[in-house]
């Protein structure tokens, strides 16, 4: 068949059609019956061309089964010549669909069983152990046929003229045609998702799947069955992952160790943290919108840091109020090191920084404490602070309570000349145990502070003469100006 | 028969990130160039038909994320290529030297009939070449490849980079079709002849209306 025979043929059915119409003229004259005996003719004559029409199209796209299809120009030509009989038109429409269906399902398990011509690229199977390359090369397969299907698509509707039927049918037809890749792809996804008890590898997949389904929804019609097929799996994958995430979540709170010696972190809060690490990082570079990420961050938080939280505060009951706090503040110190670097945890570090002041607080607090003690000088100050928060009226000088006396003092405060000496053999002995040695300086720094404080609050008392001390300057010889400058 | 092309190939951009992967591609398939740089994410593809030897030829081109993160995304592509264009920014030593990388990942991952070749991008910017001709030309006869230099903002070579490319992937599709005329690969598109029997004529044969 060549091109001017396809021109006479379309010329013979538009001088067919031209007779048709003028017959009409006919019918308002007194020749009716030879103009409706004539446009009889003349439809059956129309009728028999779009049928041999339909059938020359319908053996044309029968043939159009190779990967690549050869579409020729006369296809697309004969086919807007058959848009005036919608019903042939689509049912060679579903002839075309089918036929490239067909080879695309073929073309799909070719490339995953027999590969490229001479076995390069291998076939797909081959990588069915590594499954983000097994994922990844099957979604990818089915991208660039898509692709290349919309193309042949456009090749065949390209006589369309108008662009948003034409839009509009294409994407049907690249709806059914992709249908058929839906359940081979669906059994080997699923059989890839279901193999996976690991969560890093689950979530890989899952921002893997979630590409794809956005990148190939480009390409379709929503509401087709590639999409939902994908859609549904993607799915799968982010609840599997969840799932894994809160398996290993409740092994936390079910598995709580009570803290080391050295009051560090135990060995499964370092693994959750190597996953939480492993995780976020696979987030952060993750190629899903950012609107998603926001949502799946806080999925990961809910599910991973709130039971490493409670795990840690459920492992510290058993410990003293010095020893939970070091051990807290290293536990929160770590979880906050991990999310530190990621997008997204600006809300949780505050959270956990609210929560590492509160516990370091109660460590500047007890090392000020201590001090005082181990210089004998608590008692006094604890006297002050009373006599302090008393009304003035009545209040007995503070040389005459017990404890208050000048040789108590006195000897108090050689202890505290001795402190101010050596100040640092004056520090917890579990605050060596902090891993963060920032943190640790801060203690050192604010409960020095606290114990300036202290020593102006009993300097001024036994300064102040209704307090009865004869010679308060022998008691107490260092102002506190120069108390702060010998401790900064 | 008329065709609305003779021949699909799917070609595929590969190389670091920054080297200027999707300028090329835009600067041949749109005639246009852009100064920002938005980093592409995974993959993106854009078509252009062309005329070779009185035949057309319509290339799918993949354009891919040079970036690490993107590493598994983008070799699942290279199956499905039958050019692939690996290029580097004369400007960045450490792009030309990761090509190697790029050659052992077409090794792993791609056909092997794939045909190759090497381009130095950003030629315009002489005054800040890190990267001479000579290395360029070096490396491409190590692996026996074509090697063209580029300007997508200059628009120097990029037709014709493309251009050659498409040339040696027909001549190996018609070199094997010349071979094994039986064996029909998928993507020739061999004009009909008109004594096959196989052609689907006899309507058209019979297809006066009276």
């Amino acid at each position: 068949m060549n091109l001017s025979m396809f021109q006479q043929f379309f010329n013979v059915l538009k001088r067919v059609k031209s007779i048709y119409q003028d017959c009409k003229l006919l019918l308002r004259t007194n020749q009716q019956t030879i103009g409706l005996e004539i446009m009889e003719q003349m439809a059956l004559h129309q009728e028999s061309a779009y049928e041999r029409l339909y059938r020359w199209l319908q053996s044309e796209c029968r043939l159009l089964t190779t990967e690549s299809p050869e579409i020729s120009t006369l296809i697309g030509e004969a086919l807007d010549g058959l848009k005036e009989r919608q019903v042939l038109f689509k049912y060679i429409l579903d002839e075309y669909g089918t036929a490239r269906r067909n080879a695309l399902v073929r073309g799909f398990i070719d490339a995953l069983t027999r590969g490229g011509p001479g076995g390069t690229p291998r076939p797909i199977e081959l990588s069915s152990h590594d499954p983000l390359r097994y994922v990844g090369d099957m979604l990818a397969w089915t991208h660039q046929s898509t692709a290349s299907e919309k193309e042949y698509a456009e090749i065949l509707l390209r006589k369309l003229k108008d662009w948003n039927e034409l839009q509009k049918t294409i994407q049907t037809l690249l709806g059914y045609i992709t249908e058929g890749l839906c359940r081979p792809l669906r059994v080997r996804l699923e059989q890839v998702l279901v193999s996976q008890h690991e969560p890093v590898t689950l979530y890989k997949l899952t921002n893997l799947l979630k590409f794809y389904e956005t990148t190939i929804k480009q390409l379709l019609p929503i509401e087709c069955q590639l999409v939902l097929v994908l859609d549904e799996v993607s799915n799968l994958s982010s609840k599997m992952f969840l799932n894994a995430l809160n398996a290993t979540a409740t092994r936390l709170i079910e598995k709580v160790d009570i803290p080391t010696n050295d009051l560090n972190l135990s060995d499964e809060l370092r693994r959750t943290l190597a996953l939480l690490r492993d995780i976020l990082e696979t987030h952060s570079t993750s190629m899903i919108p950012f609107e998603s990420k926001r949502v799946d961050f806080q999925q990961i938080v809910y599910s991973i840091i709130d039971p490493l939280l409670q795990m840690c505060s459920l492992s510290a009951t058993k410990l003293g109020v010095i020893e939970m706090a070091v051990y807290l503040v290293n536990c929160i110190s770590a979880i906050r090191t991990t999310l530190a670097v990621f997008a997204f945890t600006d809300e949780k570090i505050d959270m956990l920084e609210g929560q590492i002041e509160a516990n370091t607080d109660t460590l500047i607090g007890e090392q000020a404490t201590y001090i005082l003690l181990r210089t004998d000088l608590l008692d006094a100050y604890r006297i002050v602070e009373k006599q302090q928060q008393e009304s003035n009226t009545n209040v007995t000088a503070l040389a005459l309570k017990p404890g208050m006396d000048t040789v108590t003092l006195k000897a108090a405060m050689v202890k505290f000349d001795l402190y101010l000496a050596s100040p640092d053999l004056y520090i917890m002995p579990q605050l060596k145990y902090l891993t963060s040695a920032v943190i640790r300086e801060k203690i050192k720094k604010r409960s020095v502070e606290l114990i300036c404080a202290a020593y102006a609050s009993l300097y001024s008392a036994i300064m102040d003469p209704k307090n009865n001390y004869a010679n308060p300057y022998s008691i107490m010889p260092h102002t506190p100006e120069q108390i702060v400058k010998l401790l900064s | 028969m008329a065709k609305a092309y003779d021949y699909l190939f799917k070609l595929l951009l590969i190389g670091d990130s920054g080297v200027g992967k999707t300028c090329v591609l835009l600067r041949f398939c749109d005639s246009a160039f852009s100064t920002t740089f938005i980093s592409t994410i995974g993959i993106d593809f854009k078509i252009r038909t062309i005329e070779l030897d009185g035949r057309k030829i319509k290339l799918q081109i993949w354009d891919t994320a040079g970036q690490e993160r993107f590493k598994t995304i983008t070799t699942a592509y290279y199956r499905g290529a039958m050019g692939i264009m690996l290029v580097y920014d004369i400007t960045s030593e450490k792009s030309f030297d990761n090509i190697k990388n790029w050659i052992r990942n077409i090794q792993e991952h791609a056909s092997a009939e794939v045909e190759r070749m090497l381009i130095g991008n950003k030629c315009d910017m002489l005054d800040k070449r890190q990267v001479t001709r000579e290395k360029g030309e070096n490396l491409a006869n190590e692996y026996g490849i074509k090697f063209m230099e580029t300007s997508a903002k200059g628009n120097i070579n990029v037709d014709e980079a493309f251009f050659s490319l498409a040339k040696d992937i027909k001549a190996k599709i018609d070199k094997r079709a010349a071979i094994d005329p039986l064996g029909k690969p998928a993507v020739i598109k061999p004009k009909l002849d008109p004594h096959n029997k196989k052609v689907s004529t006899s309507f058209w044969s019979r297809c006066s209306l009276f």
